[in-house]
């Protein structure tokens, strides 16, 4: 009897500490989800109070919306260019800032402050650096490179620039969990394959590489995330332009329920995100889960 | 206990929502601390005038536009504020603003007719009036007055023609590197731009009857105008010299005229002190147009304290307010009586935006919002991909015919 009041109790403590969190988490993230996806088949402009059912009719008159498909496509390419180019570049700066170098501090630093600077920040300097009398031009001619584009309106290399930006901002966030990732390999593994006769470059590929595997399948995770979701980059430096060239699906969501007013549409968009967030999580799980080795 | 603690904090922070609105609350926008400044002054004449009418000034510092569709949706808007003109149709059309027809009607110390015609009717939607234009602006054309006598021009352009020879003869490479140093002129690949010149040629964006006009044959020939000039070298755009926007070209003194309103002046003031510039109306074509910019006061209709907010608005649109708001130059007046008594048909700059009254159209399309993304991209492909203009435009109106308001 004893035993069993004295879990009830447990219980008691559990939910009384649970409840806050609970409480914020169901107010401000689980209600909103849900509230979001009912909100996506009906026609709710927030100014009109009649709230008209269309069914599936947002839906539909998404895929007929060629901005919406180019959105899509903006996204898609986005996150095809940022997420292995990012994963690949923050192994390898962890890579080098795990060997006893000189300056590592330093260079640790240095490569997370892009990860604790505003976004806002980071874009607007990276605006000037894009310019055509930017920096990145300068650059480029100094080392005889005749460049004289205009990177953020010219609709080919927008996209490309921003997920430059991206890349280069994330990366230093991405190399403390594979420093993290890193350390606990057992240095063992490398005094065995040193014996072995084993190269850096051997080593890198045949310890380093399968020992991190769970912390890239969260840096993968979390990037595929970030950049299905990209928004404040995009709002900031190209508001989606030029012609739509940088238009992703986050900031067609901001622009339709924000600007024209349409709620529904915008929900429904929104929708379609977390779906295909949703899938690729799944895929991945499915076909590179973190442990396979 | 310590449950009790959890739920006190939650009653507080539900407390904490419930604001008090009993009396009527008045909304702006506030882009500088002078125009914060000049607003609060007129309030204070106000309140000095009628101290019987309460009222709460609750001016909002960013995301204005988002913040009050919010409020509207979730009645708590405030009783009097500010809409651009260029979002009015959209308001206007889903009937959350009051009609102020009655209150002018009864109101007879407000003299609706003072206000230049083109004003008076602004923000009339289905035979209604929803709001007060609260001061205007109007595209004219600055110039650059050592680059126009450095070029042994003493007089300016008055027509499309002479518009196009300027600009050539402006535009120069000093220091003979091939590359310009100085253009004849500015523009933006943006519908705003383009609008007077269309306005100029006969066209509109869309008619009346809500037809869209924005593919047709004059429309188009605009469009062409303003693009020949860029293609010819003889205007750039803000991008091509790594400017932020139009103003910060003719501030930097890399062209010698630009297409502006009035908001150009403390910019170049502030930027540019030495710049010494003339401003004039703009260049017509088969006959005088120009675009004007406003923004209403209205009422919204769920507010409970309408007859304080019509005596607010009455107020700081009457003469008295007007005055007091328009004196220093920061924006300028609707009302007729008040331009004269300021003095501004005597100053050679804002006489012109007087004279641009007269024949300017107010920029307000009377469509959904999208339009104008929409129309922005399509300009964004003629400038920056080189589309064929005629087949663009063609298809913008066609895309268009989805957010036509009825």
């Amino acid at each position: 009897m004893k035993f069993k009041s004295r879990k009830k109790e447990q219980f008691f403590w559990g939910y009384v500490f649970l409840a806050f969190p609970l409480l914020l988490l169901s107010t401000f993230v689980f209600f909103p989800i849900g509230f979001a996806f009912v909100v996506s088949f009906f026609d709710w402009n927030l100014l009109i109070p009649d709230k008209p059912f269309v069914g599936l009719g947002n839906y539909i008159e998404l895929f007929k919306d060629p901005v919406f498909i180019k959105a899509i496509k903006n996204t898609i390419i986005y996150t095809l260019g940022v997420v292995p180019v990012q994963t690949l570049l923050s192994l390898f700066l962890a890579f080098i800032m795990n060997q006893k170098i000189r300056g590592r501090a330093f260079f640790r630093t240095a490569f997370y402050i892009p990860a604790i600077t505003s976004s806002v920040v980071t874009s607007i300097i990276f605006v000037w650096i894009y310019s055509k009398p930017g920096l990145l031009n300068y650059l480029l001619n100094s080392v005889g490179i005749t460049s004289n584009i205009d990177w953020l309106t010219n609709p080919l290399t927008v996209l490309p620039s921003i997920m430059m930006l991206n890349i280069w901002t994330t990366s230093g966030y991405f190399m403390v969990s594979f420093l993290a990732g890193l350390q606990n390999i057992p240095s063992s593994l490398y005094e065995a394959a040193k014996i072995d006769g084993a190269s850096q470059w051997q080593q890198f590929w045949k310890i380093t590489v399968p020992m991190v595997r769970p912390v890239t399948y969260f840096v993968v995770i979390m990037s595929l995330i970030g950049c299905f979701q990209v928004f404040d980059q995009i709002f900031i430096m190209s508001s989606g332009g030029p012609d739509n060239a940088s238009t992703t699906m986050s900031y067609f969501v901001y622009q339709n329920s924000f600007k024209y007013f349409r709620f529904g549409f915008g929900a429904a968009s929104a929708v379609i995100l977390a779906l295909l967030i949703f899938a690729t999580t799944v895929i991945q799980k499915k076909y590179f889960p973190p442990d396979a080795y | 206990m310590k449950f009790n603690i959890i739920l006190l904090f939650i009653a507080l922070s539900l407390l904490g929502c419930n604001e008090k609105e009993s009396v009527a609350r008045y909304t702006s926008w506030q882009s500088s601390q002078t125009e914060e400044k000049i607003i609060r002054q007129t309030l204070q004449n106000f309140e000095k005038e009628y101290p019987e009418v309460p009222y709460q000034f609750q001016p909002i510092p960013g995301n204005y536009t988002e913040k009050l569709q919010l409020m509207l949706g979730t009645g708590k808007a405030p009783d009097l504020f500010w809409l651009k003109g260029d979002t009015s149709p959209a308001y206007m059309s889903f009937d959350v603003l009051e009609p102020l027809d009655p209150y002018l009607e009864q109101d007879i110390d407000f003299e609706a007719n003072d206000f230049f015609p083109v004003f008076r009717d602004a923000f009339k939607y289905r035979g209604k009036n929803y709001g007060i234009a609260k001061d205007f602006n109007a595209y004219v054309l600055f110039y650059n007055k050592t680059m126009f006598s450095e070029a042994g021009l003493d007089t300016v352009p008055t027509t499309w023609q002479e518009l196009y020879d300027f600009s050539k003869k402006l535009t120069k490479d000093s220091d003979r590197d091939g590359k310009i140093d100085q253009f004849g002129f500015v523009i933006e690949p943006s519908i705003d731009i383009v609008m007077p010149f269309a306005y100029q040629n006969g066209a509109e964006i869309v008619s009346d009857k809500g037809e869209i006009k924005i593919g047709t044959p004059e429309f188009i020939e605009a469009t062409e105008f303003m693009m020949s000039l860029y293609r010819d070298g003889i205007a750039t755009i803000p991008p091509d010299l790594g400017a932020g926007w139009m103003g910060d070209v003719f501030a930097r003194k890399q062209c010698a005229m630009i297409i502006s309103g009035a908001w150009l002046i403390p910019y170049l003031r502030d930027n540019a002190p030495d710049l010494e510039y003339g401003v004039v109306e703009l260049p017509k074509g088969k006959k005088k147009a120009t675009l004007a910019f406003s923004v209403a006061m209205v009422i919204p209709k769920q507010s409970k304290h309408k007859e304080d907010a019509w005596k607010l608005l009455s107020y700081l649109n009457g003469k008295e307010g007007m005055t007091t708001w328009t004196e220093s130059g920061i924006a300028l007046p609707t009302r007729k009586s008040v331009a004269e008594k300021n003095g501004f048909y005597n100053d050679s700059i804002y006489s012109v935006f007087m004279k641009s009254v007269d024949y300017a159209k107010l920029y307000k399309v009377n469509m959904q919002e999208r339009w104008y993304d929409e129309s922005q991209s399509a300009m964004q492909g003629i400038f920056y991909k080189k589309k064929d203009i005629g087949k663009t435009l063609k298809e913008l109106a066609v895309n268009l015919e989805k957010y036509t308001l009825e």
